[in-house]
């Protein structure tokens, strides 16, 4: 088994937490602040912390509005984020393929 | 063991995913004013003895317009009341999923009363009376599954209780000695009315409340 492949995989991607919130922006064009933490059962500090380090990588894009006088944040995967979240996939699937005994 | 790792890895992400995509809003008080309005509607229509194939389109029309604006403002208060957007990607998916059944459904309508207005002196007949209120069952069950891909509570299951059950009454066809137009209205007030009603009660004791989280 090749250990390179363990290397490689992205670590701002890898913590539970923000893979967690990668998967389901993967799969959502965008998401509210309180669709994340209740999906999720995060604490509202724990989930800006992850926020703003995908954020920093420049894997997600955080948009701030008001809705009926109330701030509503959301956020989306950027490209680079798509990117990374499919290159993780794609090497956890060589990583499955490369154990699969023949 | 790295396999394992991977594998439940990717397992999980899969599952968060399946999640994200799925429709939150609370479903129980959409299904009661609907069961509420379905029974009412066909307790009126029967009592009010619309008869005539044209007026039972129309009339039902009328209930699914009441019906499907009511549901609309109910998921819009709920919307609002958590801050968030009205047509949201869930709710566009859903409103995607359940379209094709119900134009189906709106064509089937239209072509009734197409027929209905050119044979003005038919009333009750085999179509307005047995055919259009079954086939706008089994179309509402196939809009209903449809969605139930992205709907977390036993959607599916309501869908083929409504497509099965169409099919069914189909089969079956027009009981001996049953007058067609209490027949229609009963067949429409238990489908439309009291199927959603259950279904409301059952969600409002078992679905979870998002605000308690």
């Amino acid at each position: 088994m090749n250990p390179e492949a363990f290397l490689q995989l992205d670590r701002i991607i890898h913590e539970k937490g923000r893979l967690a919130i990668m998967s389901m922006l993967a799969a959502s064009p965008e998401l509210s602040f309180t669709e994340l933490r209740d999906s999720l059962a995060m604490t509202d500090g724990n989930l800006t912390t992850h926020i703003r380090t995908l954020q920093e990588a420049g894997y997600l894009c955080v948009t701030k509005s008001f809705q009926n006088n109330r701030p509503h944040t959301t956020c989306g995967l950027t490209k680079a984020g798509k990117r990374a979240f499919t290159s993780y996939i794609n090497l956890l699937e060589s990583i499955i393929q490369q154990t699969k005994p023949k | 063991m790295e396999t394992n790792w991977a594998a439940e890895h990717l397992q999980t992400i899969r599952t968060l995913m399946e999640r994200s995509a799925l429709y939150r809003r609370a479903l129980a008080p959409i299904m009661i004013f609907n069961g509420v309005a379905g029974t009412a509607a066909a307790l009126v229509g029967r009592f009010l003895n619309l008869g005539s194939t044209r007026a039972f389109i129309l009339f039902w029309a009328g209930v699914g317009v009441f019906a499907v604006a009511g549901s609309f403002l109910l998921v819009r208060r709920q919307a609002l009341k958590e801050a968030e957007p009205f047509w949201s990607p869930p709710t566009r998916r859903i409103a995607q999923a359940m379209l094709p059944a119900l134009v189906a459904g709106f064509c089937l309508a239209v072509v009734g009363l197409l027929h209905a207005t050119s044979s003005p002196g038919y009333p009750t007949d085999q179509l307005g009376m047995l055919w259009l209120p079954l086939g706008w069952i089994i179309l509402y069950g196939c809009a209903f599954h449809a969605a139930g891909f992205f709907m977390p509570r036993g959607m599916k299951i309501f869908g083929w209780a409504f497509i099965l059950g169409g099919c069914a009454l189909l089969a079956a066809g027009l009981p001996d000695g049953l007058n067609r137009l209490d027949y229609a209205y009963a067949v429409m007030g238990v489908f439309f009315g009291l199927f959603h009603l259950a279904y409301g009660v059952y969600l409002y004791f078992t679905e979870p409340r998002r605000n308690e989280s």
